[in-house]
């Protein structure tokens, strides 16, 4: 009698706290792959992703010669990002590597970066009326028709990788998603188009890399 | 197992794998870049030939600003009948580069004489006259090295052979037959600063033809020029 007393209530402890693991993970935000990413103006270079929105965010973006011998105008890639919530949320940036110590070499301003076209990911996701999702400053614009010359000759974007400092949060807004899915769906959410631009310049010899870490976490608590 | 446990430890298991599905979301993503840049220079027209002291002749194919250079130019007559103390060809080049660059120059000059009073190549002065590092975007700190010794119609760089009579360019590198094979005429530090390909500005400095007329064996001459700028 006192172990199935026993038994019974370690199995309620145990569906409690499933239940509360579930519930937690279904108030979890997400970031996914939104598409396949493209590349274009590059002489050598590539990007590869995951195809399918339930994809994890996992780019890796070539841009390939960036020196004069890219006769193109600009090397642009579009990264399309899926976000998923059931609650307010803010994406963040952090940036690590790109530290050429040669100023005339490739620097973290010489690769604008901009996020641009915001859209439904299928009708599961939420349109909220009472708040909008905020592109941050400077972030909204495409680096790639946005460039311009500044006064040393050299092509400045309205922001670009130097534009992040530490972990730089570039979107915020409502929840994201109607349904409390636990796990991804193909409509969901929202997508947004993260937007490399590299001109080719005169550049110091060499290769340089980066990497960005995109952080989705619960953001400033507005209404849907 | 009674039925109610059963029931339960199956609630358990969805529960539990459900909560596992979750985990396949994710907080974060990854974006990994890498560019390369590689050396790269260019040798272009740096502007309209000037042609000088010519009895006939002229610029046949004059040079283009920041095309490529292709200059073809008719001396004209370059016997005594030619009074003017030497027939000048000034072609003015233009390089740019991300890197350290050697500008090196070859020259065959071919004569349809045959002795030795014909046009040979030492008979035809060279030399790269003042270098100019201006404009936006250009390293304007940069330096260069001029292998040669400049306007070859300079007195310092040439004069009558007191023992033949001939007119000879005698300085450094003062005439093409120093340069019968790749022979560097001019070297230097990077010249353009990270600035893209459209800005126009670079490194410019004009190339010198000269050649004494005299009584050279009557006949026609061919004068080709090749310029080559690398980046060791």
């Amino acid at each position: 009698m006192r172990l199935r007393l026993f038994t019974y209530s370690f199995l309620t402890v145990l569906i409690l706290l499933a239940v509360a693991a579930q519930t937690a993970s279904a108030q979890a935000l997400d970031i996914s792959s939104g598409g396949l990413p493209t590349i274009t103006g590059t002489v050598g270079g590539s990007v590869t992703g995951n195809a399918t929105v339930t994809g994890d965010l996992v780019v890796t973006i070539n841009f390939g010669e960036v020196s004069p011998l890219n006769t193109n105008s600009v090397v642009k890639v579009v990264v399309p990002i899926a976000l998923r919530s059931n609650q307010p949320y803010q994406v963040a940036v952090s940036m690590s590597g790109l530290t050429n110590a040669n100023s005339e070499a490739l620097q973290a301003s010489d690769v604008g970066f901009g996020l641009q076209n915001p859209r439904l990911l299928g009708g599961a996701g939420q349109i909220c009326t009472q708040s909008t999702h905020i592109i941050r400053s400077p972030f909204n614009n495409d680096p790639a028709t946005s460039a311009t010359i500044a006064a040393s000759g050299r092509v400045a974007y309205p922001s670009s990788l130097a534009s992040l400092s530490g972990s730089t949060v570039i979107l915020s807004g409502p929840e994201l998603s109607k349904n409390n899915s636990a796990k991804r769906q193909n409509s969901d959410g929202w997508v947004f188009d993260a937007v490399f631009a590299l001109t080719p310049q005169f550049f110091v010899s060499g290769v340089s890399s980066a990497t960005l870490i995109f952080t989705i976490s619960p953001g400033p608590n507005v209404p849907c | 197992m009674p039925r109610l446990t059963k029931s339960l430890l199956l609630t358990i298991l969805l529960l539990v794998v459900s909560a596992v599905t979750c985990f396949g979301q994710s907080t974060t993503g990854t974006v990994t870049m890498s560019a390369t840049v590689s050396k790269f220079v260019e040798i272009n027209s740096g502007g309209s030939v000037t042609l000088t002291g010519n009895s006939g002749g002229g610029v046949t194919t004059d040079g283009v600003l920041n095309s490529p250079l292709a200059v073809s130019i008719n001396l004209g007559e370059l016997g005594p009948s030619n009074t003017n103390n030497f027939v000048t060809a000034s072609v003015p080049l233009k390089l740019r580069s991300n890197a350290g660059y050697v500008l090196s120059m070859s020259a065959t000059v071919t004569s349809s004489g045959t002795t030795s009073n014909r046009i040979s190549a030492a008979d035809v002065g060279f030399g790269l006259g003042t270098i100019s590092r201006t404009g936006t975007g250009v390293n304007t700190t940069g330096t260069d090295t001029n292998a040669t010794s400049g306007d070859p119609t300079l007195a310092a760089n040439g004069s009558v052979n007191g023992t033949s009579g001939r007119y000879e360019f005698t300085a450094v590198r003062s005439n093409l037959s120093a340069f019968s094979s790749a022979t560097t005429a001019l070297n230097g530090s990077f010249i353009m600063n990270a600035v893209p390909r459209s800005n126009s500005n670079g490194l410019t400095v004009p190339a010198f033809f000269a050649i004494k007329p005299q009584f050279f064996e009557n006949g026609t001459t061919t004068i080709s020029v090749t310029f080559t700028v690398t980046a060791p």
